[in-house]
Parts: structure tokens; sequence; C-alpha cells
């Protein structure tokens, strides 16, 4: 009789704990979600060494400018409630003094999403659309204000922006 | 969470109402006044027959949670002194907001099973505090409303004084998606309490753990819900309470055995 009480009440306990954890689950930083698309930087002359991208600067047309220091790779968001997105992307190019030089890298891609969970909801994949030399993927454009790319040649890897486990696209430079 | 916290209130507040009732009903029989007048006892029987109700917990939800339509009925018939078989058969169409994904469940279900009554009452007192096991079945479908696509945006400023946020704005999909011909079957472990209020009128309360035995899943969505089931938690585990008020439709009496009332002299 009192086992019986005592189970009643550990059930009840358990079911008031469950109700009221509802809307606590957060979307672990471990499950991948939506991708980022990966660019690495390697070397022109080179193609086999990285190379480092002195202050790079990433930005949207319009939004803010994130600066992110000198290094070899990036991720780079793209939009989902769109088919292309395009970056600017701004390397100093001065070696004793600042010069900078932006040139604009727009994707052009599908869309397709995925379920993930309660907490996660859902993730967008995207496919990169096919780089012909009538329809360049992704077109790379010069500022308006400078005379030539930095960029020289990119290669892209895989075209399926399925996970960040690999880099997707490669710039030489 | 205010919902779930008023639930609960309401749920304690009937936890302590059936106790009073219990003790004030125990306190007008003390046990003495049993031994001294044993000799002059008459013989003892139960009632046997149907109890009908309703779960006015879903009821009352449905009338002031917009989201929220459900109704349950349900009902016991006594087999032998302590084992009943139970039913409940409920209908459901609830909304659920949550952060990420925004969808209704429509849908109907049906558990059978048995409960054990442990409680031991007072001559012809038909109290119940007991444990059960049901089986249940729904039959349902989900309408994926919308849901919020995950996307970690943020890029790593080097400038310390820039709190890392996400660069792309949030999108929220409109995706009117239905998934219908779905269905769950599980298996529930049962602890409550029922208490006579008035004659064969009865107050209970119901605690249930669920597991799912299977389900049919959307494509490319989830049973997030389940009607009679509930959330559904990882692991294939799940919660429920109904709070029911039933009538009890006595359909014919059988003595306790002589054994039975021989056991009870000696005591």
């Amino acid at each position: 009789m009192k086992r019986l009480i005592g189970s009643i009440l550990l059930l009840l306990l358990i079911s008031c704990y469950l109700w009221s954890c509802e809307k606590d689950d957060l979307c672990p930083s471990t499950t991948p979600t939506t991708p980022s698309l990966i660019i690495r930087f390697y070397n022109t002359n080179n193609h086999a060494s990285l190379k480092t991208v002195t202050d790079m600067k990433v930005f949207m047309e319009d939004r803010d400018t994130i600066t992110l220091g000198s290094r070899d790779s990036i991720a780079l968001p793209l939009r989902t409630d769109g088919t292309s997105t395009r970056w600017g992307i701004m390397y100093n190019r001065g070696t004793t003094s600042v010069v900078n030089d932006i040139d604009y890298l727009e994707f052009k891609y599908t869309t397709r999403e995925e379920y993930v969970s309660r907490a996660c909801g859902y993730k967008v994949l995207f496919t990169l659309n096919n780089d012909t030399n009538s329809n360049p993927n992704p077109v790379i454009t010069d500022n308006s204000a400078e005379s030539h790319l930095w960029i020289d040649e990119y290669e892209v890897l895989n075209t399926n922006i399925e996970n960040e486990n690999a880099a997707h696209v490669k710039i030489y430079f | 969470m205010l919902r779930s916290i008023f639930s609960l209130l309401l749920f304690v507040s009937f936890s302590v109402y059936s106790q009073g009732s219990d003790s004030k009903a125990g306190k007008t029989l003390p046990a003495a006044t049993i031994k001294d007048t044993l000799p002059a006892l008459p013989v003892k029987s139960d009632r046997y027959g149907l109890r009908v109700g309703v779960d006015v917990y879903r009821l009352g939800r449905s009338l002031f949670d917009e989201g929220y339509r459900g109704i349950e009925l349900v009902g016991d018939y006594r087999l032998t002194k302590k084992i009943y078989a139970a039913a409940e058969l409920g209908n459901l169409k609830y909304t659920v907001d949550d952060t990420q994904v925004n969808f209704t469940t429509n849908g109907s279900y049906i558990k059978i099973g048995f409960d054990y009554n442990a409680y031991q009452n007072w001559l012809d007192m038909e109290n119940m505090i007991y444990a059960g096991v049901r089986y249940g079945f729904s039959n349902f479908s989900q309408k994926l409303n919308s849901y919020r696509v995950y996307q970690n945006s943020t890029l790593d400023d080097t400038n310390i004084n820039i709190i890392p946020s996400n660069y792309l704005d949030e999108v929220t999909v409109q995706a009117d998606k239905d998934f219908s011909g779905l269905s769950a079957h599980w298996v529930e472990l049962v602890g409550g309490a029922k208490a006579e209020l008035f004659d064969n009128l009865f107050l209970g309360v119901s605690v249930r753990i669920n597991v799912l035995i299977t389900d049919k899943k959307p494509a490319d969505f989830d049973n997030l819900f389940i009607p009679g089931f509930n959330r559904t938690y990882d692991g294939n585990f799940g919660v429920g309470l109904n709070y029911t008020l039933s009538y009890f439709i006595p359909l014919y009496k059988k003595q306790a055995s002589k054994t039975e009332v021989k056991k009870e002299v000696q005591k």
C-alpha cells in the first residue's frame, strides 16, 4: 500500500518535471544545421600551398563589414531565402602601407530544406549551379573604383553544400 | 508555461481535495467501532458495474486555450474485487507553437487496459488508489504551419567589442504542409485515484508514463505530438494526465465470499 502511494507520487513527480521542461530544449551546437560555404585560399604560383589573406574583411552590400583578420580560410553563410548570395571580400595587398582591394563573389545555387529535430527545426542545404564558361559560378567582379582583381583563379571542389567538414571552393591569389 | 502551472495547480488542488474526502469518510467509522459491531455486521457485498465519465481537464482547456480542442471519454468495468477493465477514447486538435516549428496535430485515440485497485475500502466504500496498464493507439494527421530555418551565420569579428551575432536575418517559412494517415502504438503505465463525491459520482485523477512502441512518421518531419500520447521526448517516452468526473452505473451485486468474511473477522 505504502509502496503503491510512493510509486504514484514518483510517477507524479517525474511527469511534473517533464511537463515543466517543455520549452527548455535548445539546439545543441554540435548538431549539423544549415552549412556555410567554406573557402580556402591558396597560392597562385603553388597550387598546393595555403596562403594567408592579410587583414581580410567580408561584407554583404548594405550590411556591416566583418573584420576577420589574417587567415587562409573562411566560412561564409549563404542566404536561405534566395538563390544567390553576393559577398565582398577585402584584402590588404599592401606590404608597407594599407592597400585595400575588394573583389565580389556571387554564388548561385538551389536550396532544399531538411528536418533536423524539434529544437533545431529545419536546415537548408545548397547545391551550387554548374560552373560553365557562359555561366560562371561564382561570378567574380571587381569593385568599380579598382582596376584589377586580386583573385586570380577559383576551383569548385564540391557543389553540394551539405556540411562544413571540408572546403567547397578553392581560391588562388 | 503559464498553462502548465495552471494545470499543475488544478492537479494539486484536486489531490488535496480527494485526500480530504477520504479521511473524512474514514473518521466516521473508526477501527474501534467496527471491531465492536463485528458480530452484527451485515453480509458484505460488492457492487459491480460500469463507470463512465469525461476528462474535465481537456474540456476545460478547450474552453480557454484557443489552439486546443480536445475531449476524452473514460470508462471502466469491474471484473473482480480488485481488477477493472478500463478504456479511454479521445479526440484532439492541438496547435503547438515551438521556437523552431509551428504545427497542428489532429486525430483520435483509444486506450484499453486494466486497473488494479490497491485501496482497502471500509465497508461499502468504493474509492480507488490504483495502478494500471494501457495499450494506446492513435490515428492522426500533422500540419506543418511554419518553421524557422536554423542557420548559424555568425562571423567572428576580431574586434572584441563586437558581440557575435547572426549576420543574416532569420528566415521563417510558411510551409502549410499536410501529413495525413499517420498512426502510433504505445503502452502506458497508469497511477491514480478515484473518490466517490456523492452517490455514484466519482472524481478521478491519473498520471501516465507512456512508452512509444512504433509510429508512422511524416516524410521530412516528425511526430512531435501525438493525440493521446502527448508530446514526444527523446527515447520514445511521454507523459500524460487526466482528471475525470464519472458516474457509476451499478449492474449487479456480488457477496464477498465466506472465506473473505472470515478473514476479516479474524482481523
